[in-house]
């Protein structure tokens, strides 16, 4: 039987669970690490008890680690990327600053435009 | 799929290349033996001495002075049961081409093949052991951690930052236990004075002997090659004397070895070397608490394997 201990008594004791948490109701998740337990209640008191005692933490997720799709040494090497993607990022646009100053303006940037979710000015 | 470095040695070249570079070799990445043996020897010693080195620390749950120092070593024995699980985590997955778990390291334990750090074999006689432990023996053990954060495997680094962060907390604990009874009677004094006589030749010994001359075997230069840590052993003996003795000798304290002085053209600290062959009886677990602190975690697992069993519901 898969999973059997030479002890006996341990079958699934010992499956292993990916431990995920966010700090604040706002943030991301973030992957902590791993553990071990024998299932997911026990998964989520003991992710509380060995990566929570201090920090605060607004949710956590647990996943039995079977149900992961990792990527595999060569498929990692997919993942880099050519540097030639600037028309991507605003970095392909960057001349603009100096175009709007000769209109007298200033340039729409990032953090102009990410602060018009506040209050009007 | 083909692999890219198909042979042997292509496999290894590419390996010591990531390393070199700077990159993170994770649990499922090809590896040398030599590496993976050396990481489980490394981080299963580890991690079991933090489950051994929280036993002579929960003695003194019950007997703590105060409330809040209660809390407080109460809360430095779960971090330790914690360091604990993640580090056993870590060696499993590094076991799992042996088909090895944590039950097995458990019987290693118990069987003798599986060490744990001399300090934790030592008795503890009064409240400023307590303090000691964490102020000098968690300051030893930060010496060495921190040296490891950068470490090639991911995993461990990734344990070790967690780790740490809490170590500091530990490093402050002792020392307001330290600083309390420093500042105490010359009773509470004389006690600190006497916990530092006895902890010294196991402080230098924590860090392990220079070279593999004095007790057979080493691993430093195998964790040195694999860019695991940075340090020789005796580096990491001559940062603590830099860090922990003038503390000491501010606090009215003395080291218990007139020979120790601080060349400071060199900056090496020359001092009387411990009775290694000490060393080599309490990593063979003839110390003075090895087999009843030993006693203790059989006791333990012994008696909660009903819980285990009860818990271990077949799923597919």
């Amino acid at each position: 039987m898969e999973g059997v201990s030479k002890m006996t008594g341990e079958k699934t004791f010992y499956q292993e669970y990916e431990v995920f948490s966010k700090r604040t109701p706002n943030s991301t998740f973030q992957h902590q690490f791993s553990l071990l337990a024998p299932n997911e209640d026990m998964a989520l008191v003991l992710a509380q008890e060995n990566f929570m005692r201090r920090e605060p933490v607004a949710d956590i997720w647990i996943v039995n680690r079977k149900n992961v799709r990792k990527m595999d040494a060569e498929e990692k090497m997919t993942l880099g990327r050519l540097d030639n993607k600037e028309y991507r990022t605003t970095k392909g646009y960057g001349y603009l600053k100096k175009k709007w100053r000769q209109y007298e303006q200033q340039v729409l940037d990032e953090k102009e435009i990410l602060s018009w979710g506040g209050e009007r000015q | 799929m083909t692999s890219l470095h198909n042979s042997e040695e292509e496999k290894l070249a590419h390996f010591m290349h990531r390393i070199e570079a700077g990159d993170k070799i994770e649990a499922d990445d090809w590896m040398p033996e030599e590496y993976r043996l050396t990481l489980i020897k490394l981080i299963s010693m580890h991690g079991i001495s933090e489950i051994m080195g929280a036993l002579p620390e929960k003695e003194w749950v019950p007997k703590a002075p105060s409330l809040s120092r209660k809390l407080g070593i109460m809360a430095k024995v779960q971090d330790e049961m914690g360091h604990g699980q993640l580090l056993l985590r870590v060696t499993e997955d590094l076991l799992k081409p042996y088909g090895k778990n944590r039950g097995d390291l458990m019987q290693d334990l118990f069987n003798g093949d599986l060490k744990f750090h001399n300090v934790f074999h030592m008795k503890t006689t009064t409240w400023a052991d307590a303090g000691i432990i964490g102020w000098l023996v968690d300051g030893a053990a930060i010496i060495t951690q921190t040296n490891m954060l950068g470490a090639s495997y991911g995993p461990y680094g990734r344990a070790l930052q967690r780790i740490c962060a809490e170590e500091v907390f530990h490093a402050q604990h002792g020392e307001s236990i330290i600083m309390a009874l420093a500042e105490g009677t010359e009773n509470q004094k004389a006690m600190i004075q006497e916990s530092i006589n006895y902890w010294w030749e196991s402080l230098l010994m924590f860090f392990g002997p220079a070279s593999k001359e004095t007790t057979g075997s080493s691993k430093q230069d195998l964790t040195i090659k694999y860019k695991i840590r940075t340090k020789t052993n005796e580096e990491f003996r001559q940062l603590f004397f830099d860090k922990y003795i003038p503390r000491i000798l501010s606090l009215g304290l003395t080291i218990p070895d007139s020979t120790i002085k601080f060349d400071a053209d060199s900056k090496i600290w020359t001092y009387k070397q411990p009775d290694w062959n000490e060393f080599k009886k309490i990593i063979k677990n003839e110390g003075p608490r090895s087999q009843e602190r030993l006693n203790l975690r059989r006791t333990s697992y012994e008696n909660n394997a009903w819980v285990r069993d009860a818990l271990s519901a077949v799923v597919n």
